[in-house]
């Protein structure tokens, strides 16, 4: 199929169609940002689950369909939001290409860089655009500390850490769904936390501090699962003259709202963090937010959406950038080279531990427990 | 030492005029409370697993088959308390496998929300019991007798799995509460096995009655009670006495635990025994509280945010949509 110019897929009314493939947890919060989003109209929901397509069209989905080829091939779409496993992200974009849809991915981009290189090829021969859903830089709190830090507010960075922690697919007690097994599975998502929470530190790191060098790295399984569920990266950034560490992991139960995510950069006259940049009370600020928006109501102002849960908030505003890019024919701010790269520094840490591994193996002359119950 | 203080006499079950047996598990040198290692937590609790067993040693040895019930009701990591640590179930079956010439198996069971195999492959059963001749088996698989129990002299009709009904049955239960508050413990870990359309209180005791555990084993190496914490001790006795140390240690009262309070019926204060447990100290370091709470949301908050969000104009999260 040729490729179509970007703003002649556009409708008359300048409004976005938008379709959602996938809407379990962050496919609904895509759906609900798309839904509140001026110039979009959210015309159709996938999932192959039937509550999930319940729940879609409650939130305001014209229409849904159990497999997402089939709403790519039945509606007039400008772009798609790809919310599925990492499994079928590829596949994903190969039949968005053959409608000529730009597509949102979810992060990972892809299982591996080879994917991730077969999907880009794929979307350069089809003209369609990619954005991929990294928003640690959406949130106030990274935007704050980027700010400091580009005014130089402590002089030179040697070091700086990021630590990223939930309680990934099996929760905390109570237990109340049950856990979904692909993401424990590394043929469906080609990794673990590294995958799943790591590539979003690697993308607000670059957007820090440039392009980014692993030199070590090391994964750790708490549980006998079949992918990390805890990773350590050790990297420089050269065009800052910055040592990183990062450490993500599922291991640690999340009580929401409260989530933990931290980042400091320890500079020559002291220290920026983004604990800093959040409000101190999580419901003051979410209250002080949801007045905000009432009175811009009453001013005739637009809200924002998900104001008062500023991680949400993120996902709106990583969607909203998507689709005005989309809108104003730009690339995605974003995009899939972003999505590769992070990765591909994902991809270095798992061989770099891996060899880390191996060289303790010789050394020992035994084989490393994979497993620290 | 007494464990509890409320109760008089009668007895429940086999046992239940027995004391509780304790034993501290040596944790010397253990850094944070926890040793990643599972061969060295097995062998820190060789001698432990020892001396609790030891009465019950002669019964286990006339046994054909036995099998271990763990709480391994899902695959949280074992420092959390939150369930029993694989490393005593080694411990226990190693022990086993040196006294009797039964076949062991561990059991649990598949739930609505996650099979019992995914969650033993988690918590590593399946490689730790490749180690010796046991097997991990799923009891929501297998045959079912029906049974009928009185309990407060009402007729309880139970369904129970075959394996725990006709082999001799070791309860091993953490020491963490449920969801509702009271102790989960050994009789509620029999209960999750069995179904039953009875008075959630009464099934538990009627669980315990049918499948007559020989021996009730309360992994207290970590307890939870709101936030882990290193017990470092095992205690073992009959599933209600076990049952009521557990509830002392996490500063619940037995009056407000309706099935406790009926199995116990009149049997008086539960007694430890055992060298080097200091009850009282470690009823003072177990934290009281409860599960951590729901993320459900409460429907006041859904409702309210819901008008906020009519009001001006945003959007409601996922999270926050209370069911609808």
């Amino acid at each position: 199929m040729a490729p179509t110019p970007l703003l002649n897929r556009l409708t008359d009314s300048n409004a976005l169609s938008l379709g959602i493939l996938g809407v379990g947890n962050i496919g609904m919060v895509h759906l609900k940002s798309a839904a509140a989003m001026p110039g979009v109209t959210v015309v159709a929901a996938a999932d192959a689950v039937p509550e999930n397509r319940e729940r879609a069209e409650r939130a305001g989905a014209s229409r849904t369909y159990d497999d997402y080829a089939t709403l790519l091939n039945s509606e007039d779409l400008d772009a798609a939001v790809v919310a599925l496993p990492p499994f079928l992200h590829g596949e994903a974009v190969e039949r968005a290409a053959e409608a000529g849809v730009d597509v949102f991915v979810e992060k990972p981009l892809a299982r591996t860089t080879d994917e991730a290189d077969e999907l880009l090829e794929t979307a350069r021969k089809a003209g369609i655009a990619i954005g991929v859903d990294h928003t640690l830089r959406y949130q106030p709190d990274m935007a704050g500390v980027k700010a400091a830090y580009d005014e130089g507010s402590v002089g030179h960075v040697p070091y700086a850490s990021i630590t990223r922690l939930n309680d990934g697919p099996l929760g905390r007690p109570p237990v109340e769904n049950a856990p979904p097994s692909w993401p424990l599975d590394a043929d469906a998502v080609g990794g673990g936390s590294l995958l799943e929470l790591g590539v979003h530190c690697f993308d607000v790191l670059e957007w820090l501090f440039g392009d980014l060098r692993v030199r070590d790295a090391s994964m750790g399984q708490t549980l006998e699962i079949d992918v990390e569920d805890a990773a350590t990266v050790l990297m420089e950034a050269p065009e800052t003259g910055t040592t990183i560490t990062l450490h993500c992991g599922s291991y640690q139960w999340e009580q929401l709202p409260e989530v933990n995510t931290r980042l400091r950069l320890e500079g020559v006259t002291g220290t920026i963090s983004n604990q800093d940049h959040l409000p101190r009370n999580f419901y003051a600020g979410a209250a002080k937010s949801a007045l905000s928006n009432v009175a811009s109501r009453l001013t005739r102002d637009e809200p924002d959406v998900f104001g008062p849960t500023f991680y949400l908030q993120a996902h709106y505003d990583a969607l909203a950038d998507f689709c005005d890019a989309i809108r104003e024919d730009e690339q995605p701010p974003v995009d899939g080279a972003d999505g590769r790269r992070t990765l591909a520094l994902a991809e270095r840490a798992y061989e770099l531990a891996a060899e880390t591994d191996e060289a303790a193996d010789e050394i020992d002359g035994l084989e490393t427990p994979e497993v620290t119950l | 030492m007494s464990a509890t203080d409320d109760a008089t006499s009668a007895t429940d079950d086999a046992m239940n005029g027995d004391p509780v047996r304790a034993a501290v598990v040596d944790a010397t040198g253990r850094r944070g409370g926890w040793d990643s290692d599972i061969d060295a937590r097995m062998a820190a609790l060789e001698s432990p697993v020892r001396d609790v067993l030891e009465p019950s040693l002669e019964t286990l040895a006339a046994a054909d088959r036995l099998t271990l019930v763990p709480d391994a009701h899902y695959p949280f990591h074992p420092s959390s308390g939150m369930v029993t640590d694989p490393a005593v179930i080694g411990s226990i079956v190693s022990r086993l496998e040196r006294r009797t010439d039964a076949d062991i198996a561990v059991a649990g069971a598949s739930d609505e929300r996650i099979s019992v195999a995914r969650t033993a492959e988690y918590l590593g059963y399946a490689s730790l019991l490749e180690r010796f001749g046991a097997e991990f088996v799923d009891l929501a698989d297998e045959s079912r007798t029906e049974d009928i129990c009185t309990v407060d002299g009402s007729p309880v009709a139970l369904s129970v799995p075959e394996r725990l009904a006709e082999s001799t049955v070791i309860v091993v239960p953490s020491l963490r509460p449920t969801e509702n508050g009271p102790v989960a413990g050994a009789m509620r870990a029999l209960a999750a096995l069995v179904d039953s359309t009875a008075d959630p209180e009464r099934v538990p005791v009627a669980a315990t009655r049918v499948i007559e555990p020989a021996v009730s084993v309360l992994d207290a190496t970590t307890a939870y009670g709101g936030d882990p914490a290193a017990g470092n001790a095992l205690f073992a006795g009959s599933a209600s006495a076990v049952d009521a140390v557990a509830s002392s240690l996490l500063g619940r009262s037995l009056e407000t635990d309706a099935a406790l309070k009926t199995a116990r019926g009149d049997a008086g204060p539960v007694t430890v025994e055992g060298d080097g447990v200091d009850f009282e100290r470690l009823r003072e370091r177990i934290p009281d509280g409860e599960l951590p709470p729901s993320d459900e949301t409460h429907p006041a908050v859904s409702t309210a945010y819901r008008v906020y969000a009519a009001v001006a104009g945003d959007a409601v999260p996922p999270q926050l949509e209370g069911g609808r």
